[in-house]
């Protein structure tokens, strides 16, 4: 016998966000922000304006006109400690680099309700962006996984 | 460049997981979760007063192994998982080796696992690169 924690939201609202698709839009970065970033990495800028990968978790999601709290907000998250990181998956076709106007997009590609034998529940929700240069070439794309916990079958 | 499966990356190491520059990047990331920046909030649910490093700031730490490795802009694919969080104070080495190499119209790409490494048999982060050898 079980019952679902008092937050647990309707598992069809938590399917119908499949296919969720974020306004995108250009994004830019500019020189002080990749400073910023690479200095916060520990490493020193990247030549010839490259851009540090590691843009590529919050470039893809501002650029498409989300943010962090709205696809936690999404999910219908119970908190901001209740979310957890399953995997990030970065695939880099082309370098980034600074001053350019890239085209972001971005859409939800999975929503799952999980039952594992551990007694846990949570939905598995998964964000896929495309970033791709002015001329429409490619550049990268990232999939985000995250865990919305919702607490133990009692 | 001659690379072998098999072969160590040779390692990337953090001194100290610094406070402040999780907290440049949460305002960067526009990231409002408190565990970034907030020790108390951290203390609350159970890490004490130590701050949580974000996930790409890990991950970067292996971005800048495989750049002085194979050079800027070698890495074609990270796939990371996050068994566990690094907090402030952490002293944290990133690692790798090669699992496997391949050819693709004319380039050489290696096919490697990566993890951060706080001490013996404690890896907060564990994933996959896909890198283009250097000519």
């Amino acid at each position: 016998m079980t019952s679902p924690p008092r937050s647990l939201p309707p598992e069809a609202e938590i399917r119908s966000i499949i296919g969720h698709q974020f306004p995108g839009g250009p994004y830019t970065v500019a020189h002080w922000e990749n400073f910023l970033l690479t200095e916060c990495t520990g490493a020193e800028l990247l030549p010839d304006g490259m851009v540090h990968p590691v843009v590529l978790f919050h470039m893809p999601i501002l650029g498409s006109r989300t943010t962090i709290g709205e696809m936690f907000a999404l999910g219908q998250a119970e908190s901001d400690y209740s979310i957890g990181i399953e995997s990030y998956d970065w695939e880099m076709f082309e370098p980034l680099r600074e001053q350019v106007p890239y085209a972001v997009s971005g859409k939800v590609v999975a929503a799952d309700r999980m039952t594992p034998s551990d007694g846990r529940i949570y939905d598995r929700i998964q964000f896929q962006f495309e970033v791709a240069q002015p001329d429409g070439v490619r550049a990268a794309r990232t999939t985000i996984t995250w865990h919305y916990n919702r607490g133990a079958r009692s | 460049m001659r690379v072998e499966i098999g072969d160590e990356i040779p390692g990337w190491l953090m001194e100290s997981v610094r406070p402040e520059r999780m907290r440049t990047m949460a305002a960067i990331l526009r990231d409002p979760n408190p565990v970034h920046w907030d020790r108390d909030a951290c203390d609350a649910i159970g890490f004490g007063k130590r701050t949580i490093n974000q996930g790409p700031l890990g991950l970067s730490y292996m971005v800048n192994m495989l750049h002085a490795w194979a050079g800027p802009g070698c890495i074609t694919r990270l796939v990371m998982t996050f068994p566990k969080v690094v907090l402030d104070g952490d002293r944290i080495t990133a690692r790798g080796e090669v699992t496997g190499k391949r050819d693709d119209n004319g380039r050489r790409y290696a096919e490697c696992r990566i993890w951060l490494d706080r001490g013996p048999d404690d890896h907060p982060l564990q994933g996959t690169a896909t890198v283009r050898l250097p000519d």
